[in-house]
């Protein structure tokens, strides 16, 4: 079988390069071309040249460096630094107490952001210090955070939904919608974790003295409103159908600026940095999307997607058994890939086979991001690992031990979406409705 | 030579940025005519024409175009786990056969993207909104930056053998946690 013989050949190849460094977008141009090369006798050139400008300039994908920018914007402006002061006196009260900031925290920058690693960041680079001061213990501290900023990736506006949507050709505006109830239930989980293990051992908790009245606690968030109503406008208006995600994403854009002013943040330098930072990432994602992208159509050449489908078919695995072995398959090439390279290369080799096992490809959207959120905390090439190392200077392998129940807890979710699948489609669903 | 290549790519990558604070711009623009439209009554309908297509032509010059800044920025995802781990002599070797590959497929990519471009012009392929749009006018701007990109991957394997350390390696592990998106 050389079939065979040459799709171990390709996936050897690809690893090798992947691993002596060369670029993620161009690791899948390549293995794209050698593919062709090797299985089909298509020309090649010009496939490429045609598939680089094709899938360059569509609509829907312009939403991804709005809500890009959107994050930039927000990251630079006070932000951050509202999202103690305006939580704490809310979570004062609740078992696990302030430990809820990072998880409350995290959920509304992730649902501005976008991004885990950003998310990490400015939570943490004001949460760690003021927990740390007040004598939490360092595992949660450390852990809440790793695992909390991973809803990033799963609560809307999330990029990596815009690049699972545009790679499979899925609605995004139904993905996000799709997101919204699996990441609330999420939060949900990890804010309950906390509370057991403090009503468990409540010495680990120090105590927190102040009070506040229900006044003082609005006064105190005063500046997280106009944030949470942007979130609910932006999530409402694609959930309603007046907006396309890209139509609510630029809107977000002049709306963040507009908040940023007012907290008297925003100057040339600033927009300029903003600017660069969201074209910066926006160019990388594109360009990964394109290598994909030819990868998609090279692997069509070949065929192999189909005889992998096949092959996977003939065993005549029940969906649960796929999804299983798929999760063990997906954390593993996450231990050692980013969480776009992961989507990416899923969509072009497997998707055939998901469909053919009868799966919702809407449904597999958030399944895989859950799981790619996973991938976010384990070493050795977990992002928000580095990043808490980054910002701590605590050993990437605490940081990991630290998030292990966050782990568990994120593949506990796995477990009910697969149960319970209407989780993720009810309000995608609704949506068709109106 | 130094600084001609380092302004060429600073420039591209701030046209870029302007080409993504346009599509801004524009869609906002347009979100506005859409509720003046819909609250103006009858004799008001406002639209930009085929604003669609020129926020999709936007996107791709300006993704192409960052390209290379995107680059020299250490902007794109490689996988750093392995080549951190090799020896220097080992390492640099690594380095230098990757680059030389992806210079080989930038370059071949952007030969055909130019051809793809030159038979656009010959057939003089349009694009099918209200406003017609000569297609080769994107595409080379498209071309522009993969053409950028080439010249950035050449000079980036230039000065590793040169100078036997990477020009990308000072601010990769940063800008990839800063920009990683993930």
């Amino acid at each position: 079988m050389s079939d065979i013989a040459t799709t171990a050949l390709l996936l050897s190849l690809l690893i090798i390069m992947l691993a002596s460094g060369v670029w993620v977008a161009f690791a899948l141009m390549i293995t794209g071309v050698l593919g062709m090369a090797l299985m089909s006798s298509a020309p090649i050139g010009p496939i490429l040249a045609s598939t680089i400008w094709g899938h360059s300039h569509s609509w829907s994908l312009a939403a991804l460096p709005m809500f890009i920018l959107m994050g930039e914007i927000l990251l630079r402006s006070r932000l951050s630094d509202d999202m103690f002061g305006g939580l704490a006196p809310w979570v004062g009260r609740l078992p696990g107490k302030l430990l809820h900031v990072n998880i409350f925290g995290c959920a509304i920058f992730a649902a501005v952001s976008g991004s885990s690693a950003a998310t990490a960041a400015t939570i943490g680079k004001m949460s760690i210090p003021e927990l740390k001061e007040r004598g939490y213990p360092e595992s949660l501290v450390l852990g809440t955070l790793a695992g909390s900023a991973t809803l990033g990736l799963l609560i809307p506006p999330s990029i990596i939904l815009i690049v699972y949507g545009v790679a499979t050709e899925q609605s995004i505006a139904r993905l996000f919608v799709a997101g919204v109830i699996p990441g609330l239930m999420l939060v949900i989980l990890f804010a309950a974790y906390v509370a057991l293990v403090s009503i468990l051992n409540p010495i680990l908790i120090p105590k927190e003295q102040e009070r506040y009245s229900f006044a003082q606690k609005l006064r105190a968030s005063r500046r997280l409103i106009p944030i949470f109503l942007l979130i609910a406008g932006v999530i409402g208006s694609i959930y309603l159908g007046v907006a396309s995600p890209t139509d609510a994403a630029a809107v977000g854009v002049i709306f963040s600026l507009l908040l940023a002013w007012t907290t008297g943040s925003v100057s040339v330098q600033m927009l300029k940095e903003s600017l660069l930072g969201a074209t910066i990432t926006s160019c990388m994602i594109a360009f990964i999307l394109t290598g994909a992208a030819f990868l998609s159509v090279s692997m069509g050449f070949t065929g192999i997607p189909r005889n992998l489908a096949a092959w996977i078919g003939s065993f005549e695995l029940s969906s649960y058994a796929l999804l299983a072995a798929l999760t063990v398959f997906f954390i593993l090439l996450g231990c050692f890939l980013d969480g776009i390279s992961v989507v990416v290369l899923t969509t072009s080799i497997i998707m055939p086979m998901v469909e053919q096992a009868g799966i919702d490809p809407l449904w597999f959207g958030i399944y895989l991001v859950i799981v790619v959120e996973m991938s976010q905390i384990t070493p050795p090439v977990g992002f928000n690992l580095f990043v808490i190392q980054g910002l701590t200077g605590i050993d990437i392998l605490r940081v990991a031990k630290a998030a292990l129940p966050f782990f568990m807890l994120l593949l506990f979710a796995v477990v009910i979406v697969v149960i319970f699948p209407s989780i993720v489609t009810f309000l995608p669903t609704m949506m068709t409705k109106n | 030579m130094r600084k001609t290549l380092d302004r060429l790519y600073l420039c591209s990558g701030a046209l870029a940025s302007l080409l993504i604070a346009a599509i801004c711009v524009l869609v906002c623009t347009q979100v506005v005519f859409n509720l003046i439209t819909r609250f103006g009554g009858r004799s008001v309908n406002l639209t930009i024409p085929s604003y669609g297509d020129f926020a999709g032509y936007f996107l791709a010059a300006s993704s192409f175009l960052a390209l290379a800044y995107t680059l020299t920025r250490g902007g794109h995802i490689r996988v750093n786990l392995v080549l951190s781990r090799l020896p220097a002599p080992l390492r640099l070797i690594s380095e230098v056969l990757s680059t030389t590959l992806c210079a080989v497929v930038s370059l071949y990519a952007t030969y055909y993207m130019a051809r793809l471009c030159l038979e656009s012009h010959e057939y003089q392929d349009l694009s099918t909104g209200i406003i017609a749009i000569p297609i080769w006018i994107p595409q080379t701007v498209v071309l522009l930056g993969m053409s950028i990109l080439s010249i950035a991957l050449i000079d980036i394997l230039h000065s590793l053998i040169t100078t036997r350390t990477s020009t990308i390696d000072s601010n990769s592990e940063s800008a990839t946690i800063g920009h990683g998106s993930e």
